[in-house]
């Protein structure tokens, strides 16, 4: 697996600059947490690394290497926010996921490869026919990420991908990312606005406020003891934890 | 995820500030270029044409002499880029040519059979717009949330009926009812005040019918937005929460459909011009396309073609007046 | 085909189709049975009126007009569906070519753009110049003046597709542009193309009509309906049926195919014929007042329910809420979607319509039963309502100080200026910057955490006692949470408000409420003080905190899970609604439904096996642990259940 990096990247939309002059590395077999608010521009920074949008200034590369997109492969794949959207409503879930295969496959290796990725995200190989009408919220969030994983990226970019989730599913996605990454050894970008799921499956966190990267650093020592003000700012934001049976916060009425 | 960034409270925009002149002039701009367009496929209509234009308008017996003649007198025999500039120069100064067919300049028939047509046109908007904007509105309050189911099936059946009938259609039968069979009505000719009924209800009745349809939808939805729910949670009285919050919105959302409509309309007026012998341009087009008029048959497209331009830039700017966003949303 | 036998479920749909089929057999087969007939000339009765002979009469050779507007169905119906095959596939390729071209289908949009404002009609005429008169030359002039709206129908479809997540997917998998257009972007466009295809050939029919009766069209010998109408203008005076029966046949199969299209349209979406019948047939509950108020009693609500009308009968989201709130109590109301907590502050503040229906044992605010009569002086001064979005929530074509002042005009009396001066001086106590000059300005110009605080400015332009805010920062980022939050918690302290929170983040009501009601599939499962969450006795409520992550969760054991999904509205169990994914479910729990009953002082729960010690959570599952118990997708964000065309929003 590789490290991705982006060498003073900027992104513009019309005059203003989505991501102004970014410089971040998501390192080899790690997990990079990239959090903000809205407009801060990390979806935008997700969208120019998988080519969704133009780069105006700097490069993103890989390895060292411009992102080479050979016969088809992309070495980047991307899971994202809105389960509703990701999916091809017209599509069995076996074939949005087969679609991102390796073209020189059989029918009868696709088949299997299919089955092996649904039974990496936990779901039953025999519901590949299924449509994603049929699949709930946090399933077809998994099957979002077997495409994904289809590609055999090399780096996996995830946009709010529990966002959208119950917060009785969420913990079982952010277990399998989890899972996941340790298993494969996946590098990944993961993106989200809220710190506390950050903190549990990043180990790097970059913070990113109107277009710049503000802090970055170990996940523990940015979220622990932040420099920067924003961050402060993002911290202190967060509303208070449930309280534990040590602690006295507020008298029963 | 949504916080915008707020708009600078200094500098509360009031009409004549900067950002109306900017949308004024972008308009215009657009409305220019368009007419340029218009006016540059008028140019092509002609000699797209296959064969020569004159000996199809002249027919096959006139002589070569007098092809050739009339050919020379309507330029066609400079390079195209000339004609080109020549014919935009006339456009500009008013100059249309002349009609091969009564060798009279062009702008002098269309000046004189305009007003016909616009009058028509004005009074059979203005006719469907009043019918239909209170019918829709007082339909949409009637048959909210699954009431008035009776009424919520009339109203579409006689609406659909109604706009499934076309305006000729229409014409004609109004002529062989209140002309010929009951004689209460003058069919032909623009004549006076009562001239003009027969003529206006034919072409706006359709368009009243879709524009009372559209009208009540928009209005359903409206009052299933989330600020008129904010509006009842104020405990505001019903009336005002239709008419005050509700219809303004609502007629926003149908000004641009209006506009389509008044456009279908205007040209309308072709088709029912012909049924009543109504003095005016849709009598024109047609004949010049029959007999192959080609000078007055591009000016009257142009003439109409301009037209509905026109309208879609006053629809335009009355949707910015009455909706403050769509200034913004352009900047 | 599937959808075609949707539509012929409806009445529209059957009369729709079988008109269309009508149309169809006499363009078919009247040439071939009456075809010589009607042209059979018979000089003697030249332009007669009707008669038993001839229904309609005769024509200026003496043929039969009736048999001629039969048999001129045929070449009206052809032409009309070639000319639409024309505009749709001239549509179609103008319309993908954005997509495939990128930048340099641009010129593409603008063109079409430009040429849509023209009627078609016009764009007809202008084409009939360039092509001539005659059947072949108006077919290509109607198909071409039809491209223009087909074409940005089609963009318009096209773009919608294309900004879907899932073709983006496929774009980074590395599908090229081809490949997305053929097998992701014309399958999903394709139904409302072949709709409004359907209505364009209707619309087509109408337009060679049109130019046929001004001679443009077709020409003798041919005729069709449109010349028909045209010859039989000329003698309207003697025979007005001669031009009026072609064009009854031109609105008939305008009909047929603008109602088969429109069917169609319907049926793609949601039908709610019949659902009224069956909303009354449920009987209203009525019961006497049973407990009295208590002196500070803000609100008090007992076995609350709210019913909607469904396909399969009625759906009941909220099933029994029973809690009361005092002065300067801040209560918090936490779930997941089809927990029915919004529906629940809805119909606390008389805000859901028909069809509807809020029925409660007791439902007080401020000793007034609302449960009769309107109330709007009380609930307009004393009420105040915060909602989600605060984007669509405010009116956008009225100016912000307006849309506050007229609260105060309303409902206390004031005059234009006096209500405006105290709207700006809302705004400013809810720390709005420039509050004179903001009170000028539109919602489109305000931050949404300004218009979340305007929001709440508005509802404290009367002295509210009560705030129902239904999760009034979901919408909205962490740093501007914490501003409404705080905003909030200062209304409270200084004028001893009650505050009703509605919220799926747990964190949030923990930071802001003295109390916390955790409801389930329509029901208060536990009620208890925030400061004693940890002691928590529900397994849900357990099961929720767990599987948060906070600042202080383990990172090195995996988060608990609920395995299963949140219940749908519509669908709900037997006996507990959570017994289906809880842990400590045995049979008992899946016949008989647990009561609400008091656990501690100032807290009750609703279980069986309230405050019994779980298992451990499971570490690994090796399948997918939501199971198929239910059906129905759910999300978190305001999620709306669409239940036979009524929006239930929980």
């Amino acid at each position: 697996m590789s490290g991705l990096a982006f060498e003073n990247v900027t992104v513009r939309f019309g005059s203003t600059a989505a991501v102004d002059d970014v410089t971040l590395t998501v390192p080899d077999g790690e997990v990079l947490g990239l959090v903000g608010e809205s407009g801060s521009g990390k979806s935008t920074l997700a969208r120019a690394a998988v080519g969704l949008v133009p780069v105006q200034g700097g490069r993103i590369v890989l390895d060292g290497e411009p992102i080479d997109v050979r016969h088809g492969r992309r070495p980047l794949q991307m899971v994202f926010q809105d389960p509703y959207s990701s999916l091809d409503p017209r599509m069995t879930i076996g074939a949005s996921i087969a679609e991102i295969l390796p073209r020189h496959l059989k029918r009868a290796a696709r088949a299997d490869e299919v089955a092996r990725l649904l039974e990496l995200v936990h779901l039953d190989p025999a519901r590949a026919e299924a449509y994603p009408l049929q699949l709930s919220g946090g399933q077809r969030q998994r099957v979002a990420i077997a495409r994904a994983l289809a590609g055999r990226p090399e780096v996996l970019i995830a946009d709010e991908i529990t966002s959208a989730l119950d917060v009785s599913i969420q913990g079982s996605i952010l277990n399998l990312v989890r899972e996941l990454q340790a298993e494969l050894g996946l590098s990944m970008l993961f993106i989200s606005h809220n710190l506390a799921v950050v903190r549990y499956v990043a180990s790097r966190v970059a913070v990113m406020h109107r277009g710049r990267i503000v802090e970055e650093g170990p996940a523990l020592d940015v979220l622990a003891d932040p420099q920067d003000p924003y961050t402060r700012e993002l911290l202190a934001a967060i509303p208070g934890r449930i309280p534990t049976s040590t602690d006295n916060q507020r008298s029963t009425p | 995820m949504t916080t915008t960034a707020a708009l600078p409270a200094k500098g509360v925009p009031r009409a004549g500030d900067h950002r109306w002149l900017r949308f004024t002039a972008r308009r215009a701009g657009r409305l220019v270029v368009s007419l340029w367009v218009l006016a540059t496929a008028a140019f092509l209509m002609i000699h797209l044409i296959p064969g020569d234009p004159v000996r199809a308008a002249l027919g096959p017996t006139a002589s070569a002499e007098l092809v050739a003649a009339r050919r020379e007198s309507l330029g066609l025999n400079d390079p195209l880029i000339v004609q080109y500039l020549n014919y935009l120069g006339g456009v500009l100064t008013g100059d249309f040519g002349v009609s091969i067919q009564s060798g009279l300049p062009v702008a002098e028939t269309i000046a004189q059979r305009l007003p016909a047509t616009a009058s028509l046109a004005v009074l059979a908007f203005v006719f469907a717009v009043i019918v239909a904007i209170p019918v829709g509105v007082a339909v949409a309050v009637a048959t909210r949330r699954g009431r008035g189911r009776k009424l919520e099936l009339g109203f579409a059946g006689t609406s659909v009926f109604i706009s499934a009938i076309p305006d000729f259609l229409l014409g004609v039968a109004l002529v062989a009812v209140f002309g010929v069979s009951l004689g209460w009505l003058p069919i032909a000719g623009r004549s006076g005040p009562e001239s003009y009924i027969l003529p206006v209800i034919a072409l706006s009745l359709g368009p009243a019918a879709v524009l009372a349809r559209i009208v009540r939808v928009e209005m359903l939805t409206v009052l299933e937005a989330d600020f008129v729910r904010t509006a009842r949670a104020k405990r505001l009285p019903a009336w005002r929460i239709y008419l005050s919050h509700a219809l303004p919105n609502a007629v926003t959302a149908t000004l641009t459909l209006a506009g389509l409509l008044l456009s279908a309309l205007v040209v309308g007026t072709v088709l029912v011009e012909n049924v009543f012998a109504w003095p005016g341009l849709g009598s024109t087009i047609v004949s010049s396309i029959q007999l192959k008029d080609f000078p007055m048959a591009q000016a009257t497209v142009l003439v109409y073609g301009a037209g509905v331009l026109i309208i879609n830039t006053i629809v335009d700017a009355a949707l910015a007046v009455l909706d403050p966003r769509t200034t913004v949303a352009e900047d | 085909m599937r959808s075609l036998r949707r539509i012929l479920r409806t009445p529209l749909g059957i009369a729709a189709i079988s008109l269309l089929a009508l149309v169809l057999l006499t363009a078919i087969f009247a040439p071939i049975l009456w075809g010589a007939q009607a042209d059979a000339v018979d000089t003697d009765n030249i332009l007669a009126g009707p008669s038993l002979e001839h229904p309609i009469g005769t024509d200026g050779l003496g043929r039969d007009l009736l048999l001629r507007t039969v048999v001129a169905t045929r070449l009206s119906v052809v032409l009309a569906l070639v000319a639409t095959l024309v505009a749709v596939t001239a549509g179609l390729i103008l319309g993908v070519a954005p997509f495939l071209l990128g930048r340099a289908g641009k010129v593409f949009t603008w063109l079409v753009g430009i040429a849509v404002a023209f009627p078609a009609l016009l764009l007809a005429l202008f084409f009939a110049v360039i092509f001539g008169t005659g059947w072949v030359g108006a077919t290509w002039a109607i198909g071409l003046a039809g491209a223009p709206t087909f074409a940005r129908l089609c963009q318009t479809l096209v773009a919608g597709i294309a900004e879907r997540d899932f073709v983006s997917a496929a774009r980074i998998g590395g599908v090229g542009r081809f490949r997305v257009l053929f097998r992701h972007v014309l399958p999903n466009i394709g139904e409302p193309l072949i709709v409004n295809a359907t209505i364009g050939a209707g619309g087509a029919l109408l337009s060679f009509a049109g130019l046929s009766f001004l001679g443009l069209g077709v020409q003798p010998p041919e005729y069709d309906w449109g010349r028909l109408m045209m010859d039989g203008l000329s003698g309207v005076y003697l025979n007005p049926l001669a031009a009026l029966a072609p064009g009854v046949a031109v609105v008939i199969a305008g009909l047929a195919f603008n109602l088969t299209g429109e069917a169609a349209a319907r049926s793609l979406g949601i039908g709610s014929v019949g659902v009224m019948s069956k909303l009354a047939a449920l009987q209203p509950r009525r019961v006497a007042e049973a407990s009295p108020p208590a002196p500070d009693e803000v609100l008090a609500v007992r076995d609350l329910h709210v019913t909607f009308p469904g396909g399969a009968g009625p759906i009941t989201p909220v099933r029994g809420v029973d809690f009361t709130l005092r002065r300067g109590e801040v209560v918090g109301i936490v779930g997941e979607s089809g927990s029915g907590k919004s529906l629940t502050a809805l119909a606390i503040a008389q805000l859901i319509e028909e069809p509807g229906r809020v029925d409660a044992e007791t439902l007080r605010f401020l000793g007034t039963d609302l449960r009769d009569g309107d109330h709007r002086r009380l609930l307009g001064t004393s009420l105040a309502m915060v909602f989600q979005d605060p984007m669509t929530s405010f009116n956008p074509a009225k100016r912000m100080g307006g849309q506050l002042a007229e609260v105060a005009t309303q409902h206390h009396g004031m005059t234009r200026r006096q209500a405006r001066a105290r709207a700006v001086d809302r705004l400013a106590a809810v720390r709005i910057p420039d509050a004179e000059q903001r009170a000028r300005q539109y919602p489109h110009e305000f931050s949404g955490g300004m218009r979340q605080r305007a929001m709440i400015g508005m509802g404290l332009m009367g002295s509210p006692k009560l705030i129902i805010a239904d999760e009034p920062t979901t919408a909205v980022d962490v740093t501007v949470q914490r501003q409404v939050l705080s905003l909030l918690q200062a209304i409270r302290d200084q004028d001893e408000v009650a505050i009703l929170f509605i919220s799926h983040d747990v964190s949030v009501i923990a930071e802001l409420c003295d109390r916390v009601l955790v409801m389930y599939a329509g029901r208060i499962v536990e009620d208890l003080p925030v400061a004693q969450l940890d002691q928590a006795q529900h397994p849900y409520t357990r099961a929720l905190l767990a599987a948060v992550p906070d600042m202080q969760t383990d990172l090195d054991a995996p988060l608990a899970t609920v395995p299963g999904r949140p219940v749908d509205p519509a669908h709900v169990p037997p006996g507990c609604a959570f017994a289906a994914r809880c842990p400590l479910a045995d049979a008992h729990c899946r016949v008989e439904d647990p009561q609400l009953v008091t656990s501690a002082p100032g807290a009750r729960v609703a279980c069986w096996h309230a405050g019994e010690p779980l298992p451990d959570p499971i570490a690994a599952p090796a399948r997918d642990i939501e199971g198929t118990t239910q059906t129905g997708p759910t999300t978190r964000t305001s999620p709306t259940t669409r239940t036979s065309g009524v929006q239930v929003v929980v």
